[in-house]
């Protein structure tokens, strides 16, 4: 896990947040995304087995906006996100293992099977859920951004959606409200040029400039080459630091003409990230990619987000070929194991049906223990 | 505040006491809505409180229900303890992705990680002239979704105690109040039935620790000749009823349910028991209402104690009409439970 | 016009009947004294005639209900009226004259200005007077006038059924007041207070028995029916009021037992049967002609001698009839041939086992018999209660072969032969020992002398 104290970037000397960072960290980013390819590809094999059910929608291609943000975030920033999740939990340090049994409606998955594809949860690594309602996560995101600057904590929220959820209102109203009370949280948009089938250019107004969005609630701005986990991390390096500690104007009472919510610059506050990325597969396992062309898919290929950071090591020297396929054969072995762990666990018990409808049960409900990824030692309150 | 006939307390003041009481001893409480603060709320039920807990803990909320209630969900997943008003539950349509797929269904989703210990409470159900839109009711509509839990509470002391409770509960409470009733309790034991006075209606003095639990029913008024079960506002109209029957000699019982979820269909089954007869009166319409929902509850528990078929009173099956006698004649009104329990009781 | 019949009063303490058994359906031509159907009172089952001619236009009673008398059960339509028309006739449902109407809609004083009012909901006045009743409202469901279930299955309310299950009572004869004729909890607590609805019979009829088994007894208790109180106050009166004394004789059966075999033998090609008790009913009326002390009435202040012998037999009813016994009275017996008894007897009999006696078929004996004697009892000798206003009963055992003592050619010997108890029960205010044992010899010696019955 890759946790950073970055500081905004010193623009004159043009230095960047990367150059600062280890070798260590940089293998262990490679590897981060390198899992997460192989862990899809299993996924994708063991739907089509029918080993997985329901939705099921592939992280392939996107995966240095995840690594790329996550590594630019304290290990207790809290992050939440859309449905295409997999990714995120696998960066944000969830155990293939439970990722994988969560999709194959085990007990042993980070839900314990009641959750599945969409909904990857993991308490102790502040990852507050995949959300399969397309902006629904939206107002969740503000809310921990809200909870944040209400505890008055020096975290920051990131709160995930796609292109599609650009054109929800719960986003709008959710920007708003990050903007009016200046809460530490950022928007990031994950923009794969896709909300299922629909090209952005005819779903989504401005998209040729989404800085409109931004502006429109006088928030900060930033966009970044979301296959460059570098630049991935170097954006959000600056925009959380530029986030943290976000104060709320609305706490002093009575100069309400004075507030400026225009704040591109230095003063902390939410910002609105777009992070231009593209995935390989279909919207999910059911799509036929009727809507673009393989060529225009061949063409991101030749700029794989992997691809491009081992070049970048071996190029800077920081890692071998061979160091690099030992990894990748790595990520494969433990995508292969995830799947074991899967096969051989036991299915959600019928017992677990009524277990965690309530927290304070009556009736026929019952209450629930945490899942295994939650341990008693490392569990919260 | 103690007049001479005993207590004045208006049910607006318990909403606002039990919030208060809540908030001096959980710092993690907040509150906040549209004009809940600066202008000492829309209803004032929340008059005074910016005043004590300040901005932080009393926020004003732009017009944006999805965007502030998925905001509590969000924060009552983070820890915090939202107490998310709804100018009117009529307003909370437009949030229902965010407060019935969302908070119920959070501890379920994430195996029990995450739970969603959020208050949403508003007004609720029509009578004001305020036409269709705003008329509405809700019970029926969220009473059915698993993960949450829902009051109607009829009193200023149901008010109190039910809304405490609700707010310590770990899972998602809706408070459905009425702007009805919000001034009920001003004139003490005057704006109640005679069945309700000596304080019946009010919450004891200086009692942090009052708190009605949920799932406990009330019997506002004991009977012997038929059961009349409803919640709210329609409790009063029962009352009425009650007191009119009366005077024919039909000696009701009128049970309040207090909480949908969870139903106490014990203390519901055992009335009907005692009195072999059911009326269940609701402010829904009839399709698929929680009177549907208790009717074929009280037919699995009781049916070889009834002597007639249960009978359902309900809003009329249409929009709420502005025209203020129409209104009125749409609601679950005294004169249609009176009739209903003449026709149950084979006295009409 | 169509004509209606209504449910009769066929005996005086008759308050409502059952309709049994229609005997007619519609379409049917009747006739005055046509049977229309079986009628079930307090006391018994009795044939309801025809009193007007026409056709059966509609049955307004399903077989089982009971409704009080004076309701309307039956449309007949007069000559030249449709039936369909006849049907549509609008009767009265109202209940017997003298009955309570159900509770009257409450009186409303001001509310009745303005029944459509809804009354203003957010303001309780506990003086306000109770709001008027105005038409029913969509939700509840009105509640008709009290009347039959219009066919098939009983209808009754759940707490209805289980509370008449606790109280043992039979579905089909209770008056439902509910919608449709329902039966409510308040009609199943009247049954139940007015023991107007007796257990139906062999409702629990035992399953056969496969095996020796454990052995269980069911304790019950069940509601009195009509006719078991009737039988219980009777008797009851009579053996607390009536001072009963008893005078036994045994009677020489041989000869008659000889006699009827021969007059059977020979009357079989007729179809008769003479039975011991036609010779006995005859004997009794012979016998109360020569006393006609015995063949009297206790009336208070004065005794009634009868002008003539009215001969009650007492008659047993079949369980799946409800059980019980009834008296069947065969009239001026004293002037009736044993065929002419016979045959009377046996219709008698056969009609209180089947569709019911008709009052006068129960009324005015002067004088009763009850029999025991069949074969598979086995009964040789038992004491009856005076049945009221008779002054004795006479309790007749079972002619029973036995070792007795016989003039055989002139000497007196144990031989085989056939004897029979007769036990004379007396109202001792009307009868005295000697008078009692006077009659008992006649009685004796007219079945002794067989030949003396036949003229």
């Amino acid at each position: 896990m890759t946790a950073t104290n970055a500081s905004p970037s010193d623009v004159s000397n043009n230095s960047r947040p990367s150059d600062k960072l280890s070798d260590d960290q940089l293998v262990k980013m490679l590897y981060d995304m390198m899992l997460i390819r192989r862990f899809e590809e299993k996924t994708m094999q063991a739907y089509q087995q029918a080993k997985i059910g329901g939705f099921c929608h592939i992280y392939i291609g996107q995966e240095a906006s995840a690594v790329g943000s996550i590594s630019a975030l304290k290990d207790d920033d809290p992050i939440v996100g859309a449905y295409r999740d997999h990714g995120f939990a696998l960066a944000r340090g969830m155990h293939p293992n439970y990722c994988m049994a969560e999709m194959y409606g085990k007990i042993t998955g980070c839900a314990k099977g009641k959750g599945g594809s969409m909904h990857m949860f993991d308490r102790d690594r502040h990852m507050y859920g995949g959300h399969a309602i397309v902006g629904g996560q939206c107002p969740l995101g503000t809310g921990l951004g809200f909870s944040i600057q209400y505890e008055e904590k020096d975290n920051v929220a990131l709160c995930y959606l796609g292109d599609g959820a650009l054109n929800q209102g719960g986003f709008f109203e959710s920007m708003n409200l990050a903007a009016i009370w200046n809460l530490p949280v950022i928007f990031v948009l994950e923009n794969n040029n896709y909300s299922m089938g629909t090209h952005i250019a005819r779903g989504t107004a401005m998209a040729n400039d989404l800085s409109a969005k931004a502006q429109a609630f006088g928030m900060r701005y930033a966009e970044c080459d979301g296959l460059d986990v570098l630049d991935v991390y170097n954006t959000f390096s600056d925009q959380v630091a530029m986030t943290r500690n976000a104060k709320n104007p609305q706490w002093e009472r009575g100069n309400w003409d004075e507030i400026e919510y225009s704040r591109e610059g230095s003063n902390p506050g939410p910002a609105f990230v777009n992070v231009k990325t593209y995935r390989y597969q279909g919207h999910s396992m059911s799509d036929p990619q009727k809507y673009r062309s393989k060529d225009e898919v061949g063409e991101y290929k030749e700029r794989d987000p992997i691809n491009i950071l081992v070049n970048h090591l071996i190029e800077a020297g920081k890692a071998t070929q061979d160091q690099c396929h030992e990894l990748d054969s790595k990520a494969k072995q433990v995508s292969k194991d995830a799947i074991t762990f899967a096969e051989e666990s036991p299915d959600m018990p019928t017992e677990e049906m009524f277990t965690d409808v309530y927290a304070n049960p009556f009736g026929p409900y019952i209450k629930g223990g945490l899942p295994n990824i939650i341990t008693n030692e490392n569990s919260g309150e | 505040m103690v007049s001479t006939n005993g207590r004045t307390l208006q049910y607006r003041e318990a909403l606002r006491e039990a919030m208060e009481e809540e908030m001096r001893i959980d710092e993690r409480i907040f509150l906040m809505g549209e004009e809940v603060g600066e202008y000492n709320g829309a209803y004032k039920v929340s008059q005074g409180m910016l005043e004590e807990f300040g901005p932080r803990r009393i926020v004003d909320s732009p017009i944006s229900e999805t965007g502030f209630g998925g905001l509590g969900v969000g924060a009552a997943m983070y820890g915090l303890r939202p107490i998310i008003e709804f100018m009117s539950w009529s307003f909370c349509l437009v949030a229902a992705d965010q407060i019935i797929n969302n908070a119920p269904k959070m501890l379920y989703m994430s195996g029990g990680q995450f739970g969603c210990p959020a208050v949403f409470r508003g007004n609720n159900g029509a009578g004001g002239q305020l036409g269709s839109t705003h008329s509405w009711v809700v019970e029926s509509l969220f009473s059915h979704v698993p993960g949450l839990k829902l009051a109607v509470p009829s009193t200023p002391r149901d008010a109190k105690g039910l809304l405490k409770a609700g707010i310590r509960d770990p899972d998602p409470f809706f408070n459905l109040e009425s702007e009805r009733m919000l001034g009920m309790g001003l004139h003490g034991d005057k704006d109640y039935s005679r069945y309700q006075h000596a304080n019946k209606w009010a919450p004891p003095e200086n009692d942090k620790d009052f708190i009605i639990e949920l799932c406990k029913a009330d019997i506002k008024k004991p009977g012997t000749d038929c059961t009349i079960v409803t919640d709210g506002r329609p409790v009063h109209f029962a009352l009425e009823a009650a007191e009119a029957l009366e005077e024919e000699g039909i000696d009701v019982e009128v049970v309040d349910v207090r909480t949908y979820r969870p139903l106490d269909i014990e203390t519901i089954a055992g009335s009907v028991r005692r009195t072999g007869y059911a009326v269940v009166v609701d402010q829904s319409w009839p399709f698929a209402s929680v009177g549907a929902e208790v009717a074929s509850q009280i037919y699995e528990h009781c049916f070889d104690d009834l002597d007639n078929q249960v009978l359902r009173v309900h809003n009329d099956d249409i929009p709420a009409p502005y025209s203020r006698q129409r209104e009125q004649d749409m609601l679950p009104n005294a004169k249609k439970i009176v009739d209903a329990v003449r026709s149950v009781t084979y006295n009409a | 016009m169509a004509v209606t019949v209504e449910m009769p009063k066929l005996s005086d303490t008759m308050e409502e009947g059952t309709l049994i058994k229609w005997a007619v359906k519609v379409g049917d031509t009747v006739s005055a004294g046509d049977h229309l159907a079986d009628v079930e009172t307090d006391k018994a089952t009795m044939e309801l005639q025809a009193f007007d001619d026409g056709t059966v236009a509609k049955l307004i009673l399903d077989e089982g209900a009971t409704v009080p008398v004076g309701q309307v059960i039956l449309i007949l339509a007069e000559d030249g009226e449709s039936v369909e028309d006849a049907a549509k006739t609008e009767v009265s449902t109202a209940p017997a004259p003298a009955k309570e109407e159900p509770p009257a809609e409450p009186a409303s004083a001001g509310g009745s200005d303005e029944p459509e009012k809804a009354p203003e909901p957010a303001k309780p006045e506990p003086q306000k007077p109770a709001p008027a009743p105005a038409k029913p409202i969509a939700a509840a469901t009105p509640t008709p006038s009290p009347q039959a279930p219009a066919s098939g299955s009983v209808k009754i309310s759940p707490l209805a059924r289980k509370l008449a299950d606790e109280h043992g009572l039979d579905l089909n004869k209770i008056v439902g007041t509910g919608p449709d004729g329902r039966i409510i909890k308040r009609d199943v607590l009247k049954a139940a207070q007015d023991g107007t609805a007796r257990p139906s019979a062999g409702g629990a009829s035992a399953p056969p028995m496969a095996a020796p088994q454990a052995i269980a007894l069911e304790s019950k208790t069940t509601q009195v029916p009509g006719m078991r109180k009737t039988i219980a106050k009777r008797l009851v009166e009579s053996k607390t009021t009536v001072p009963h004394f008893q005078v036994s004789v045994a009677i020489n059966m041989d000869p008659l037992m000889e006699m009827r075999a021969t007059l059977n033998q020979r009357l079989a090609s007729q179809g008769i049967k003479l039975s011991v008790n036609d010779f006995i009913t005859r004997a009794v009326a012979l016998a109360a002609t020569q006393h006609p002390v015995i063949n009297s009435s206790w009336m208070g202040d004065t005794i009634v001698q009868h002008g003539t012998v009215n001969v009650g037999t007492a008659i047993s009813l079949p369980e799946e009839r409800g059980g019980g016994l009834v008296v069947a009275v065969c009239r001026d017996v004293q002037n009736k041939s044993m065929m002419q008894i016979s045959s009377e007897v046996k219709e008698l009999a056969g009609a209180a086992r089947g569709r019911g006696l008709s009052p006068e078929q129960m009324s005015d004996s002067t004088i009763t018999i009850s029999n025991l004697g069949m074969p598979q009892f086995g009964v040789t000798q038992f004491n009856a209660i005076v049945n009221p206003p008779n002054a004795a009963i006479v309790a007749v055992g079972a002619a029973i072969e036995k070792p007795v003592v016989r003039d055989v050619y002139g000497e007196k010997k144990i031989v085989i032969g056939h004897e029979m108890n007769a036990t004379l029960s007396g109202d001792h205010r009307v009868i005295d020992g000697a008078s009692a044992a006077e009659y008992l010899t006649t009685f004796r010696s007219l079945l002794e002398n067989p030949v003396g019955l036949l003229v």
